[in-house]
């Protein structure tokens, strides 16, 4: 049995003029879709908004950064891995650099004590910081004023520093501090920049210690041979960040000789760790949400079910000459399924329609990281989607209802 | 045309049988226009529903148009219907909320004609309600209309996919003696044209437009006579 196309678009004005008809019946009876696809696609909008928001906050923190560190294996005898074997050395950074292409940015950090003066004052135990120009990359620092490093600074040794602003107010430097000197550890550092104070984040990060940046290569000569570095390297994007990981372990088991089955003498780290933490969160309450609208829907959908009854026993004596007029069992069961879904979907259609009211309405909350809550054309289409099966579902046994009226008894009912 | 060969219906209600149909023959040949009268019980209203393919004879033979429709499966039946048998009602059922052209289009809906243009339903729509005289109303809806000009809507709707015969339940029970001769002129009109009409009534007067009465009393026929020598025997009795 094949309906016309004429059939169909009958079948649809006919349902949107049953639903006009009935304006109030139909948005009391769709009330229970419109609340269960406004809530859950509100609540989509705020996860995704909140999404966004903590990933670029995990961003700027570095989701794309992953740290290098000596490390010695566990539940491994202390004297077949010495402080040497397990050191990171400049070389194994620079054949890092060399051989991982998904890196943007590599750099080795050491950190030392020493203590340091200004004209006006002197100070012991200041963490001095050797690094690569390409810290600045890798770590997202501004530089306030002045300049950042440069390779002429790496490779020529320079004596030149970048401070922040807590050492400035510490060593009592004028506020604009580029052009000055100071004395690290008894020789003469140009200050060339001022790096911005470290801002308070999500995860913390002290504020307000002085900081005090040279040259790696000058770093090095400050201290003992057996100095300690780790190395802070960049993903060239998020996405890469797990390949980048890989290529880090690749190289630097190739480099140090380990054999395939013996443990790593060194631990990557990226930060997505947490990154992965937070999705699984998000996607735990979006399944909530899910099972909110799984339950809300069935509410909606015995409404449906109930309504659409009521519509079949009024309608009974159409039916009947519809079916005298040749519509078969087919035809009418189609049609009171058609009328269920046009009525689910409306309702999908203003449960969305309010869902993005609210999700505009959760951008203008001042500080609640939803700037960017929306509902993702996935929500959409879900919404649409699962109020055609609810139409479906919970129509289906009134329109059989319908599609089995005996003609000659309908036309009878009063 | 229709061919009824000992055609019996039983309905089992419970524990008993009701034989309302208990053997009927009967032949209705081509542009007749039949009028079928009798008692309520006396099983005229199942031959109607058996012969208008809304309800299955039990035992017996059904054939409509050359075709044996007896034993159709309820899906054909109703293409049956829709291609060869036009109903008109009593009580008109007409759906309220479409124009007097969407109420006489209704049955192409269910049309198993392919392509047909919206142009082309409407020109045939508006052609069937020119034969009921009713050009002039075809965008009102039921509410506007007089009792009379529903009946014609209704009728326009019967005649729309030119049927093998056209069947009217008590067509002019709901209207007054005026609108009863204005229907019935048209009933005529139709079978001057060449359409077999075959009416249910229990009016002598309806009757009368008719060229043949055949009378049923417990599930059998018992008078088929031209209406001459019938409404002669209604004297007599």
């Amino acid at each position: 049995m094949i309906l016309s196309p004429y059939f169909y678009s009958q079948a649809i004005k006919l349902a949107l003029s049953q639903i006009w008809a009935n304006r109030k019946r139909s948005l009391l009876t769709a009330l229970g879709i419109i609340v269960g696809v406004a809530s859950t696609t509100s609540v989509i909008a705020a996860l995704s908004g909140l999404k966004t928001s903590v990933l670029t906050e995990f961003e700027s923190f570095g989701a794309n950064r992953i740290y290098v560190f000596p490390d010695r294996p566990d539940d491994k005898p202390r004297n077949l891995y010495p402080r040497e074997k397990i050191r990171i050395k400049p070389w194994e950074v620079r054949e890092l650099q060399a051989s991982c292409p998904s890196l943007r940015a590599i750099t080795p950090v050491t950190e030392f004590g020493v203590s340091i003066a200004s004209d006006e004052r002197e100070l012991d135990g200041i963490t001095v910081v050797g690094i690569w120009p390409d810290w600045h990359e890798a770590e997202n620092r501004r530089v306030i004023s002045g300049r950042k490093f440069n390779r002429i600074d790496e490779v020529g040794e320079r004596q030149v520093c970048l401070l922040n602003e807590s050492a400035i107010d510490e060593l009592r430097l004028p506020s604009d501090a580029v052009g000055s000197h100071i004395l690290v550890d008894g020789r003469r550092f140009l200050v060339v920049g001022v790096i911005e104070t470290l801002q308070a984040r999500m995860f913390g990060g002290d504020s307000n210690t002085a900081e005090l940046f040279i040259p790696f290569s000058v770093a090095i000569k400050l201290q003992s041979t057996e100095y300690f570095l780790r190395v802070i390297a960049l993903a060239k994007s998020a996405e890469v960040s797990e390949e980048a990981k890989s290529e880090i372990q690749r190289t630097m088991r190739r480099i140090r000789g380990i054999q395939p089955g013996d443990p790593d003498t060194f631990r990557a780290e990226a930060i997505d760790r947490y990154i992965d933490q937070f999705k699984t969160l998000a996607s735990g309450i979006t399944a909530i949400a899910a099972g909110i609208v799984g339950i809300s829907l069935l509410v909606g959908g015995i409404g449906i079910m109930n309504i659409m009854l009521v519509s079949v026993s009024e309608r009974t004596r159409e039916i009947g000459l519809r079916k005298a007029v040749g519509a078969t069992p087919a035809a009418i069961m189609m049609q009171f399924l058609l009328e269920a879904m046009v009525l689910c979907l409306a309702g999908g259609l203003v449960g969305v329609i309010i869902g993005k009211l609210f999700a505009i309405g959760l951008t203008l909350i001042p500080g609640a990281r939803l700037e960017n809550a929306d509902v993702p054309m996935w929500a959409v289409f879900l919404s649409f989607a699962f109020s055609a099966a609810v139409g479906l579902g919970f129509g289906f046994f009134p329109a059989l209802k319908a599609s089995r009226l005996d003609p000659i008894e309908a036309l009878r009912h009063e | 045309m229709i061919r009824v060969r000992q055609m019996k219906k039983i309905y089992r209600v419970g524990e008993e049988e009701i034989r309302a149909l208990r053997g009927v023959d009967l032949h209705i040949g081509k542009n007749e226009m039949i009028a079928v009268m009798g008692a309520s019980g006396s099983g005229k209203s199942t031959l109607m529903n058996i012969i208008g393919c809304l309800d299955k004879p039990t035992e017996g033979s059904y054939e409509l148009d050359g075709h044996d429709v007896s034993q159709m499966s309820e899906a054909s039946l109703a293409l049956v219907r829709n291609e060869k048998i036009g109903f008109v009602f009593q009580s008109f059922e007409l759906l309220a909320r479409q124009t007097a052209l969407e109420n006489v289009e209704l049955p192409l809906i269910y049309s198993r004609e392919a392509g047909l243009t919206s142009r082309e339903r409407t020109r045939r729509a508006l052609h069937a309600l020119d034969r009921v005289r009713l050009s002039d109303r075809v965008t009102h809806r039921p509410n506007q209309l007089s009792g009379g000009q529903k009946q014609r809507v209704a009728i326009a709707r019967a005649i729309l996919n030119k049927p093998a015969i056209l069947m009217a339940d008590e067509p002019t029970g709901n209207l007054d003696s005026v609108t009863t001769t204005e229907i019935m002129e048209i009933f005529r009109q139709l079978h001057a044209e060449g359409q077999t009409v075959l009416i249910v009534t229990h009016e002598n007067e309806v009757a009368a437009y008719c060229q043949r009465v055949i009378r049923l009393r417990d599930g059998l026929v018992l008078s088929d006579l031209p209406i001459a020598q019938d409404q002669a025997g209604q004297v007599i009795a």
